[in-house]
């Protein structure tokens, strides 16, 4: 029997532009995981989609990609189609954009079993019925008569891995399904997509942008970068003693808990007021039908002056609701917000108000596409801040806002730049730079390195770090990344469904968390194969 | 490796063919009519109100290319200089009802409680009565002539730009990026005004475009239907109106070019504002 997965020096681009696929080689043997790992734009998503012969219009390509002997880059539509239907199977990144949304989940699932297969229509929802269950969903004759809406994305993409299985694949693409979810619920398919690739010996080739993730899951790994193969090799030896340059970076700028590392607590000055005080703060939001939802829940807490406090939590957590109320993009609906020698009104903000708070506290957003006016220059979306707070004239505005970019990493020749001609992690700076302008003495990151690829992550905490320690600031930084937080706060909140479960010091809670949820999403976190018997559940 | 690399000629295809070719023609068609319309009195062969009874209905010939009309006046010169009257009126309507649409829409999307609920609610009730209707009315109550059926058909577009920059307000004051303006404690009128208007700028100017080609026709329209432009002066709908008894004794010319002209310029203008909206990501339906 041939190989599974072959490709040979595989090419791909477009006539008179550099090539997004340079001679690309890999092969994913039966029964073995293998990890495509790389940042966006290195070529894995395009290498693993002409795996099943989809390609992008017009491009050119050389070398071979093979699946069973089968080159997909020359293979008939037939062909391709026995492939898709009986080789290989692939799941997606975003469960809902893969399916009906008004058909049930029975309909999905048993659409190919009656069509190809030709199966009866009562066959093919008891098979389906018993996958469902297979990948772990409970109640599963009641969720084929449901509807993608009513199950939650980590449910959705059970639900995609068992119609991938269903056509009972030799091999399973995996493009980034986990990227989506939360952390617990990464972790459950996780070891799902292994459980099921070791019990049917499928070959699986998984990409991901996460190295933790690839280690947890595959033996072997190929390093991408700029439709390159990197390197490769198995998971232990590219992670544990990594060759190139490159994987060297992506290595040390994989965030992973250091418990050592974690910043100590400042001591507390005496007498000094903490900067930002939370009591019993509740936000409650009137739904239609005349129900409530409760996005924060009695919350009480202190930051002091100089501090760094991570909020940590899944979605739905309550915790971009706290930094909304923090910087007064939300009204509270009950207890006190103090900032500072301010109590917050429970009514929105006046314009004068919002001018004074802003010299308080400012936000950097998550999208560094979306938090930038897409029209303005970022010079001088940043000397329009210094116009507004520190009264200062157009020359001296644009003085001041150059010299603030060039700090953040963004040089005299950007000034003039719309924020679309940036990468991600340079609007991140200038996102940055636009809230220091006001100079605020509380600054809150909302998930602001979450979007960014983690070389460039790794960048932008180490000057938010600088930036800490040289303006003297104090950080609310909201997360769902633990390593995050242990690299940059010194202290910690965890919360869940809107409620604080648990806070104090960062090294405390990683080292000893009294609190199951804390325990789960600690759990939860990708740990290597060759891990696995050394260390035990803390 | 056998990847070809540089073409450039495939490079450069890709930028020119950047405005398809019918966009192009349509783009092209406008401009023509306009500049014609524009010096119309030094371009136009005859007075186009100078009867010559001696010569009524003549058809194409060298004398008079497009030929005349009943009263023998020549067809070619009332083209053009029907085309200012024809041209002014949609253009005044478009200016007022994309400016107040525009000004409405910013003030309903903005306001969170009643009055922008009543806004909507409003242009709702607008949309109900259709333009031709509002300025039949506007002519009932004001007496006939250009002035009274500009108005209207103002005010009759204005929901049409209005709903569109309440739509495009709300979801764009949702962005992060007014959030952190927000939060910089930049005012209000500041944000809308100076930053939040420029960037709804194409689309609102897409659906005006679109609206310039309904209200040419509706003009003409009402021209035609006697409650435009009066006579002698030369309008397009006026022209295909006073061409009716004509066109009963078998002489098709004098009504088919005045409509030829505007069926034309109503498809390039729409054309183009098709383009705008592709271009922009197809915001319109």
């Amino acid at each position: 029997m041939s190989q599974l997965l072959n490709v040979q020096d595989f090419t791909l681009g477009f006539a008179g532009r550099d090539p997004l696929l340079n001679g690309i080689s890999l092969h994913v043997d039966d029964g073995e995981a293998v990890a495509l790992v790389g940042e966006s734009g290195s070529g894995k998503s395009l290498t693993t989609r002409a795996t099943l012969g989809l390609l992008p219009e017009r491009s050119q390509h050389s070398g071979t990609v093979a699946v069973r002997g089968l080159n997909t880059l020359t293979a008939r539509s037939a062909e391709l189609l026995g492939l898709r239907r009986n080789k290989a199977s692939m799941i997606f990144q975003d469960p809902r954009a893969g399916i009906n949304p008004v058909r049930t989940v029975g309909d999905f699932l048993t659409e190919t079993l009656v069509r190809w297969r030709g199966l009866s229509r009562a066959e093919a929802l008891e098979r389906a019925v018993e996958q469902l269950e297979q990948v772990g969903l409970r109640r599963a004759s009641e969720l084929v008569h449901q509807h993608p809406h009513q199950l939650s994305g980590g449910m959705l993409q059970r639900v995609m891995i068992a119609a991938a299985l269903l056509d009972s694949p030799e091999l399973l693409l995996c493009d980034e399904p986990t990227t989506a979810l939360d952390v617990t619920t990464q972790a459950g398919i996780v070891k799902l997509l292994r459980d099921e690739q070791q019990a049917r010996g499928m070959g699986m080739l998984f990409i991901t942008h996460d190295l933790n993730l690839a280690s947890s899951l595959c033996e072997r790994v190929y390093v991408l970068r700029n439709g390159r193969v990197v390197e490769h090799g198995s998971a232990r030896e590219v992670f544990l003693a990594p060759q190139e340059e490159y994987t060297r970076q992506l290595v040390g700028a994989t965030p992973s808990i250091e418990l050592d590392r974690v910043p100590a607590v400042p001591v507390a000055v005496e007498g000094e007021e903490p900067i930002l005080s939370v009591d019993s703060l509740s936000k409650h939001y009137e739904l239609p039908h005349g129900d409530t939802l409760t996005a924060l829940d009695q919350a009480t807490f202190t930051l002091p002056v100089g501090g760094s406090l991570g909020v940590v939590g899944e979605s739905g957590s309550g915790k971009s609701t706290l930094a909304r109320l923090v910087v007064g993009l939300e009204t509270p609906s009950e207890g006190t917000l103090r900032l500072g020698v301010v109590d917050r009104p429970d009514r929105p903000l006046k314009a004068r108000e919002r001018k004074l708070l802003a010299k308080d506290v400012q936000i950097v957003f998550q999208d560094p596409y979306l938090s930038l006016d897409p029209r303005i220059a970022v010079g001088h979306a940043v000397a329009d801040v210094f116009r507004l707070h520190q009264k200062q004239g157009r020359r001296q505005a644009q003085d001041s806002a150059r010299e603030l970019l060039g700090r953040v990493g963004i040089g005299p020749e950007r000034f003039d730049a719309k924020p679309r001609a940036l990468s991600g992690g340079q609007r991140q700076r200038v996102a940055l730079a636009k809230a220091l302008a006001a100079r605020p003495r509380l600054l809150v990151l909302d998930e602001a390195t979450s979007a960014l690829d983690v070389s460039v992550q790794a960048q932008v905490l180490e000057l938010v770090e600088e930036l800490r320690d040289q303006l003297g600031l104090t950080i609310l930084f909201v997360t769902h990344d633990l390593a995050v937080v242990s690299r940059l706060c010194s202290q910690v909140l965890v919360m869940h469904q809107g409620r604080i479960v648990e806070q104090g010091p960062t090294a405390r809670i990683l080292a000893d968390p009294g609190d199951d949820y804390t325990r789960n999403l600690i759990g939860s976190r990708p740990r290597p194969l060759w891990d696995r018997d050394v260390i035990t559940t803390p | 490796m056998t990847l070809s690399l540089s073409l450039p000629q495939q490079g450069l295809r890709r930028y020119t063919s950047a405005l398809s070719p019918l966009a192009w023609a349509a783009v092209l068609v406008v401009a023509v009519v306009v500049a014609v319309s524009v010096f119309a009195p030094a371009l136009a062969p005859y007075d186009p109100d100078y009867v010559d009874l001696n010569n009524v209905l003549a058809g194409p010939g060298a004398q008079h290319l497009l030929g005349t009309d009943a009263l023998g006046r020549d067809l070619l010169s009332r083209l053009m200089v029907g085309g200012r009257t024809s041209l002014l009126g949609p253009t005044l309507v478009v200016l007022g009802s994309t400016l107040l649409g525009l000004l409405l829409g910013l003030a309903a999307g903005w306001s969170d409680g009643w009055a922008g609920k009543v806004l909507g609610r409003a242009f709702d009730i607008l949309f109900a009565f259709p333009a031709l209707l509002v300025s039949m009315l506007a002519v009932a109550l004001f007496g006939k002539g250009l002035v009274a059926p500009i108005i209207a058909m103002t005010i009759a577009y204005v929901p049409y730009v209005a709903r569109l920059t309440q739509g495009l307000v709300v979801s764009e004051r949702a962005r992060p990026y007014v959030q952190a303006y927000r939060v910089l404690g930049f005012r209000t009128p500041w944000v809308v005004l100076g930053r939040v208007l420029p960037n709804l700028i194409p689309t609102v100017g897409a659906q005006s475009a679109l609206n310039f080609g309904y209200v040419l026709a509706d003009l003409a329209a009402l021209s035609f239907i006697g409650l435009g432009v009066q006579p002698p002066t030369s309008d397009w709908g006026a022209m295909i109106e006073e061409s009716r008894g004509a066109l009963l004794g078998g002489y098709v010319l004098p009504a088919f070019w005045p409509a030829l002209v505007v069926v034309v310029v109503v498809v390039a203008v729409n054309v183009i504002g098709e383009e705008i909206s592709d271009r922009i990501g197809g915001k319109l339906s």
